[in-house]
Parts: C-alpha cells; sequence; structure tokens
C-alpha cells in the first residue's frame, strides 16, 4: 500500500523515539547516580530474590559475629579465672607439702593454717567471678552468687552450682555452650576432691597438727588440680572453636558483600559507556530532526 | 445545439469548482493540527454532457462537454483502521494501568533497600538473638519491644498504603465513569446533528471526525464497540449498549464493576482500574495479612532441649503420632528428660511456653502478638501485645523453672532457651495459609512476594510498552490515510490555483470571442 507521510506522522514517530532514547538514559542515569542497578523489584525479579536472601544471611551474619564476640569475652574471662584458681591450688600444694613434714612446729602450722584459709577465701572469691554482672561459674542461675552461705548452707563444699549451659549462637547450627559450671571446676558436693572440701580438711588437719591428715590431702588436691587443667584446657578449645567460627563467619561475610555487590551493584564503567552512546544517538536524532523538520515545500515556493 | 454563452457557463462551474477545492485546502491546511481531523476532500467529476438521447437529437457527431461540478465533500477515512486503534487504546489504556499501579506497589513495598519490611525482620530476629546473650538484661528486652513495634508499625503501614490504593483506584473508576458519560452525551448530540445534516443532503464531515474523535477516547477508558444504524452511532461500552442514536444510558461504576465481573469488561483503563485493585492489590494485601497471621499463629516445628520446665498444665502436639500430652506435675513430665519436638502455633505459640521475668512467682509468657481489633490478625491491625509494650519484662525468655512444689519455683533467668529459639525462627519453615500446607521460612515468603511483584511489573511494563507501539502504529496508519501534509495541501493548492487561473482564462477568451461577434461583425447597414 503505497504510503503517505504526513508531518503529523514525522512528528509522532520522532516524539516517540525520542521519548525511548530518554528514557533509556534516564534508567541508565538513575543506575549511576545510586550505584546500583536493582532498585526496584522489576529491575530484576530474580536479581531481587537473591539481593534480598544475601541481605537476610549478612544481617544474620553480622548477630552471629556480635554473638561470637560475647563468646570469646565470655571464654577469654573464664580462662583468666581458672588460671588464677590454678594459682592457688599449686601454692596449696606447696603449703600442703611443707606442713606435711613432720618436723614443724605447731606455730607454723597454724600460720600455713592462716593461709590456707585465705586460699579458701581467694578459691570462694573466683567461684564467685562475675563477668558484665553474671556469676560466670553458676550455670543459668548466673544471676545468683553461686558461693554463698546461709542458714541452711554452712559451708561450701555443700553447694552444687547450676549445671545449667549458658548458650550462644553463633551459626545456623546448635547453640554453643559458653560456660563451664563451678560443680564441674570446683567439684560437687559429693565429690571427695572438692576444692572446698579439701581446704576444710586441711585447714582441720593443721588445726590439729595430724601431718598424716594432711599429707593424705595431696593425692586430692592433685585430682583436683587435674580436673581444673582438664577443664581449663576445654576452655583454651572452646575459645578455638570460636575463632575458627569467626574466621568463617569473616570469609563468609565477604563471600556474600562480594555476592550482592555483583547482584546489586552496577557497572558503572560499563554503564557510562552506555550512557554515552545512548546521549550521542539521542543527538544525533535530535540534530537530524531538527534538519528534517525545516524544510516544506513552503520554503521553495514564492 | 449548443447556446451561444455555452463557454461562459463552463468557465463559471468550474472557477466555482476550483473555489470549492481551494477552500478545502484551506479548510485542511487550518485544522492539520486539529486532533481528530481527517484530511477531506473535493470530489469533481465533468458534469452531464449535453445532449441527452431523445428525439430531438441533433445530429451532430460528438457530446458536448459542461464542465466541471463537485458532488460531495469528503473526509478520507478508514472505519477499519478506526476500529483497529480503538482495540489497541483499550489494551493500552488497561496495561498503562496496570503498570502504573504495579510501579506503585513496588514503592510501597520498598524492596530492596535498608528501610523495608525485610530489613525491620532482620533486626527483630537479631533483636532476640542480642536478648539470648542476656536475658535479664533490660536494655535488650526494651530493643525486642522497640524492634517488634518498628516490624508491626512497618507491616500496619504497608497494609494502610495498600488500603489507599485501594480507594484511590475504586473512587478513579467513578471519576472515569463520569468523563466517559460526558463523552457519551457528545457522541448523542453529534448524533443527531449528524443525522438533521444528513437528512438535507449535507455531509457534516466535520461533526462526524468530533464523533469519532469522541469514541477513540472512550477507547482509551473501557473498550467499546461501534455500530453503525441509521439514525447515527450506536455505541456499546463494555457489553452494554450506551448510546443508541440520541439515546444516552448513562455508565455507572457499579454497572463497570458487574461488567467486570460478567466479563465483558475487557479493556481500557476502567478495566485496568478494577482489575488491578482486584488482582494485584487485594493479592498483595492478602499475602502481607497472611504475612502478619502466620509470623502470630502459624504451625511451626520447633525442638525444646532437655531440661525445660514447661508451665503447668501445657498441651502440646508431640510423641510420634503427634498427639495432645498435658504437661504437668500431676502427669510428672513437666521437666523434660530428653530433647522434644513438638508443633507450636506462631511466635505466639512459642512465647506461651516459656517464663517472664515479672512477678516473684514464675509468669507463664501472654501472647507475643495481639491484633489492635481484637479481629484475627492481620498485616493492618497486628502489634506487640500491650502488656509487653508496658512492661518488657513480660517477655519470655527462660525455659526453665528451678525450685520444687509450684510455690518455691523461681525463674532460671539465665536459661536463654527460649529466646534462642526464637532467633532461630529466622531459619524456620511456617505453616502458611489456612490449611498451613504450605511451608516456608518467613524471609523466603516475604521475598516470593518481592519476586512475583517484580515478574508482574516486568510484564506489565513490557505489555504496556508493546501496546503504546502498536496503538502508535495503527494511529500512524490512520495518519497516513486521513493526516492533512501540508506539502500535499500545498502543492493542490498551487493545482487548483492554476485550475482557477485557466478557467479565468477561457472566460476572458470566450468574452473576446464573443465580442468579436456582436461588437465586430454584421455592422451592414452602417
Amino acid at each position: 500500500m503505497p504510503i503517505r507521510v504526513t508531518s503529523g506522522m514525522t512528528n509522532m514517530q520522532l516524539l516517540s523515539n525520542l521519548n525511548r532514547n530518554n528514557n533509556n538514559m534516564g534508567k541508565m542515569e538513575n543506575q549511576i547516580s545510586t550505584g546500583r542497578k536493582l532498585n526496584k523489584p522489576s529491575d530484576d525479579p530474580v536479581g531481587v530474590t537473591y539481593a534480598l536472601r544475601y541481605r537476610a544471611e549478612l544481617a544474620s551474619n553480622e548477630q552471629y559475629k556480635t554473638n561470637s564476640d560475647a563468646a570469646v569475652s565470655w571464654l577469654d574471662f573464664t580462662d583468666t579465672t581458672m588460671q588464677q584458681a590454678g594459682d592457688v591450688m599449686k601454692r596449696l600444694k606447696e603449703l600442703t607439702v611443707q606442713a606435711s613434714s613432720e618436723t614443724l612446729p605447731q606455730s607454723a602450722l597454724d600460720s600455713i593454717k592462716l593461709e590456707v584459709d585465705q586460699l579458701k577465701e581467694q578459691m570462694m572469691n573466683i567461684g564467685n567471678s562475675q563477668l558484665r554482672g553474671k556469676y560466670v561459674f553458676n550455670g543459668q542461675n548466673y544471676d545468683q552468687a553461686p558461693y554463698q552461705l546461709s542458714a541452711t548452707v554452712t559451708s561450701y563444699d555443700q553447694i552444687n552450682p547450676d549445671q545449667g549451659a549458658v548458650s550462644y549462637a553463633i551459626g545456623d547450627q546448635d547453640a554453643f555452650r559458653v560456660n563451664t559450671s563451678g560443680s564441674d571446676f570446683f567439684g560437687k558436693s559429693t565429690d571427695a576432691d572438692n576444692v572446698f572440701k579439701v581446704m576444710d580438711a586441711l585447714s582441720t588437719a593443721l588445726t590439729s597438727g595430724n601431718s598424716t591428715a594432711i599429707s593424705s590431702q595431696l593425692s586430692s588436691i592433685e585430682s583436683r588440680f587435674t580436673k581444673m587443667q582438664t577443664s581449663l584446657s576445654e576452655v583454651g578449645a572452646r575459645t578455638n572453636r570460636v575463632e575458627l567460627v569467626q574466621a568463617r563467619l569473616d570469609d563468609r561475610n565477604l563471600n556474600l558483600t562480594t555476592l550482592q555487590a555483583k547482584t546489586e551493584d552496577a557497572d558503572v564503567a560499563s554503564l557510562m559507556i552506555q550512557a554515552t552512546s545512548a546521549q550521542t544517538i539521542y543527538e544525533a536524532a535530535l540534530k537530524s530532526s531538527a534538519k528534517i523538520m525545516q524544510p516544506s515545500l513552503m520554503d521553495f515556493m514564492s | 445545439m449548443v447556446s451561444t454563452f455555452h463557454g461562459i457557463e463552463t468557465a463559471k462551474r468550474s472557477l466555482n469548482t476550483q473555489t470549492a477545492a481551494l477552500n478545502t485546502t484551506g479548510h485542511n491546511i487550518s485544522n492539520a493540527n486539529t486532533a481528530g481531523y481527517s484530511r477531506q476532500v473535493v470530489s469533481m467529476k465533468a458534469s452531464e454532457s449535453m445532449e441527452a438521447y431523445g428525439l430531438n437529437r441533433s445530429v451532430v457527431r460528438g457530446q458536448m462537454g459542461t464542465g466541471v461540478e463537485f458532488t460531495a465533500i469528503e473526509r478520507v477515512r478508514q472505519t477499519f483502521l478506526d476500529d483497529q486503534y480503538r482495540n489497541e487504546s483499550s489494551s493500552q489504556g488497561g496495561w498503562d494501568i496496570r503498570y502504573d499501579t504495579l510501579n506503585k506497589l513496588e514503592t510501597i513495598m520498598n524492596e530492596p533497600s535498608d528501610t523495608g519490611i525485610r530489613k525491620v525482620m532482620d533486626n527483630f530476629w537479631d533483636a532476640w538473638s542480642d536478648l539470648s546473650q542476656d536475658p535479664q538484661d533490660v536494655t535488650n528486652r526494651k530493643i525486642v519491644k522497640e524492634t517488634t513495634l518498628a516490624l508491626t508499625d512497618a507491616m500496619n503501614q504497608a497494609s494502610k498504603q495498600l488500603d489507599a490504593l485501594s480507594s484511590d483506584l475504586t473512587s478513579n473508576v467513578t471519576l472515569k465513569t463520569t468523563e466517559m458519560n460526558s463523552l457519551l452525551q457528545s457522541v448523542a448530540d453529534l448524533n443527531g446533528n449528524i443525522y438533521k445534516l444528513e437528512q438535507i443532503g449535507d455531509n457534516p464531515n466535520d461533526l462526524r471526525d468530533q464523533r469519532d474523535y469522541a469514541i477513540d477516547q472512550l477507547s482509551k477508558l473501557a473498550n467499546v464497540q461501534v455500530t453503525q444504524l441509521d439514525n447515527g452511532y450506536q455505541v456499546t461500552v463494555a457489553g452494554q449498549v450506551a448510546v443508541a442514536g440520541t439515546e444516552v444510558t448513562a455508565i455507572t461504576a457499579a454497572g463497570l464493576e458487574a461488567a467486570y465481573q460478567g466479563g465483558t469488561l475487557t479493556g481500557g483503563e476502567v478495566y485496568g482500574m478494577i482489575l488491578s485493585r482486584d488482582k494485584y492489590v487485594a493479592d498483595y494485601k492478602s499475602q502481607m495479612d497472611q504475612l502478619a497471621n502466620t509470623l502470630a499463629n502459624g504451625n511451626i516445628e520447633i525442638t525444646l532441649p532437655a531440661g525445660t520446665v514447661l508451665p503447668e498444665g501445657t498441651v502440646l502436639n508431640s510423641g510420634a503420632n503427634n498427639t495432645a500430652v498435658t504437661y504437668s506435675n500431676a502427669n510428672n513430665n513437666r521437666t523434660l528428660t530428653a530433647d522434644l519436638k513438638v508443633t507450636v502455633q506462631g511466635i505466639n505459640g512459642l512465647h506461651q511456653l516459656g517464663y517472664t521475668l515479672s512477678g516473684t512467682t514464675p509468669q507463664k509468657g501472654g501472647a507475643f502478638f495481639t491484633s489492635k481489633d481484637g479481629a484475627a490478625i492481620t498485616a493492618g491491625n497486628i502489634t506487640l501485645n500491650k502488656d509487653i509494650q508496658d512492661d518488657p519484662n513480660k517477655i519470655s525468655s527462660s525455659l526453665r523453672v528451678d525450685g520444687t512444689g509450684t510455690a518455691n519455683e523461681k525463674v532460671t533467668v539465665g536459661n536463654n532457651a527460649l529466646a534462642l529459639t526464637m532467633a532461630n525462627l529466622k531459619n524456620v519453615k511456617f505453616g502458611f495459609n489456612t490449611t498451613q500446607a504450605q511451608t516456608t521460612t518467613v524471609d523466603d515468603f516475604f521475598s516470593s512476594i518481592v519476586g512475583q511483584l517484580g515478574v508482574q511489573t516486568k510484564e506489565a511494563e513490557r505489555q504496556s510498552q508493546n501496546a503504546q507501539l502498536l496503538t502508535e502504529q495503527v494511529d500512524m496508519n490512520r495518519q497516513s490515510v486521513s493526516g492533512v501534509s501540508l506539502d500535499e495541501e500545498m502543492s493542490n493548492m498551487i493545482k487548483f490555483q492554476h485550475a482557477y487561473s485557466a478557467a479565468s482564462r477561457f472566460m476572458t477568451t470566450f468574452d473576446q470571442l464573443l465580442d468579436k461577434l456582436i461588437n465586430g461583425t454584421g455592422r451592414v447597414g452602417l
């Protein structure tokens, strides 16, 4: 069909082409200025669902990092207090060895007893250590001091600190236990080598000058000390584990950030080139249309 | 025999006809930019020649022409293209509105961003995770409270915006109805005028253009169909006869809704509005409601750790065949000796398994989410339980009590099992929809909403662009037939001008001829 071309048609065509060019440029400019190629779901529906997942995972990752930091600080604190307890045990052993020598006069034993009593105080204080208001050796009852005497509880060796686990979420898997119960570290009330039981017995033996009783405590001290060392190395092992998790979380963070950037961020360099070429096209269209629009038959009629 | 003055008559007819053609050219030029105008042409015809057959026919060979006359001034237009244009325009109107609505929905969803619902949801889980580090810390409790309020506010806000969008669309339908009725009225009026002019043998081109233009505009609003009857156009809007001759049956919003339900309203902006409202906005609102309700009450399967002491009289579906078991001191099963997998009703169900820090005796947690108006929980009315808002210690975090005998029981403050489980709900599949059959995590459910919205918007954008191209294409075809080309009019003008000049010259020639005959001959007797 022979087609008539009218100026209205040229106009319409021109406008719609210019509009399309302009629209394209607008989209690119929006991407360049926000630095993101995903600004609304329709920009890339599939990409957006990925972007949402990455964002959610990043958020939980950050949270796991916070939690693992708290776990590390708990473990470090436990480590320090446990080492202090270890020092107390070493001194206790020294004193016991010294006191078990039969040549010591009672006055010397008395002064050793005084020091043993002090050490017991010290051990009790360690048992009541607090980290940010929490008694770290009292399991899930960390709002109460574990080693407290009352009308019904007259000596520390009757105390069984709670064995509940204080757990932090440091990953998608099961929660991670950070605490060590005083029952495990200092001994339960039923344990023969309960540290307070041993100290009390030693103190009594020192008062009475019973050197056999004194030296018989050595094995209990030894066995408790070993248990304490085991606890301490368990804390160390757990610290290692959390540190590994932290490293993994950092890696994962980097991974997720990279993935997120790949999905969401605009490739500015290539966009700039595209935008420049789009602009050239737009300008060319403007220029040529200005030329085409002008002449009409009227220009050539006198 | 022709008469002596035959030539003058021929010249006169020529002058008349060329003037008419020139005038029409002028009319075309003037209306070059008038919307809906179609160019007009003067159809010329050689006028009836002398010597019709008859008895007194002369015997001279050859028929003597009598010049020119114009039979009509007609507009150049193809009805077929009009129909095409109107179909495309209806489709474009529909898609434009759908695209526009989906665009607004994208703004309401506001994803991906750092301020959308997904972000406040992340904050919500993180707050529980923080609380699990320090369950007795009142700061953490307040943070849980605030992030929960931020979450419910975001949902309330989205729901409110969806409602507003929905009612906007409804009131726009009413507005468009008024516009349509005024267009229909002008079609009816034009029908009347055209009919009258046609009766007296006129060809009211410009009125017809106006009538067609009115229908073009109508076609953008709804699907229309036009039938040419003796007394003018019969216009069918969305399957209903709206104009017949000069009779107008006014269109109502209710009528359009019924036509949409009945499937006869199939295009145009009004169609786009009703469809956007009933399909898109309603769908997203119901999905948001589902999200809110499921978060509060959807079935979830969780594992209660060994050592958990359930509140006295708790009934849970547990065990191999998922039967209801009552946990009580009387049954001697309140304290779990092993991990227990149970199904609870959402965050509310889980929250009621634990103990709060408020009061001196252990208090079981209440519902975590409540609705503002007491109705079932939706995105619009979900909020944090008022009791918790007033006292964040009423957030339960512990799953354990110590002490024997109900009177001596005391909440184990450091037990964070409930807070941990709550924070981990991020990765737990909830039972969505009424049958709870669809299980997916809250995050995935929300992502799927956003993804669906993205796909729909992209599709609508594509369709709307296509429809625009098609409409332009058909309009271009129409313009090609009916549009005024100035170049063409200019050349016509020259053509008619020359014809006019030549006709005048012819008259002058004839004049001289007669002058010679009358004044230069027969001077006998002078």
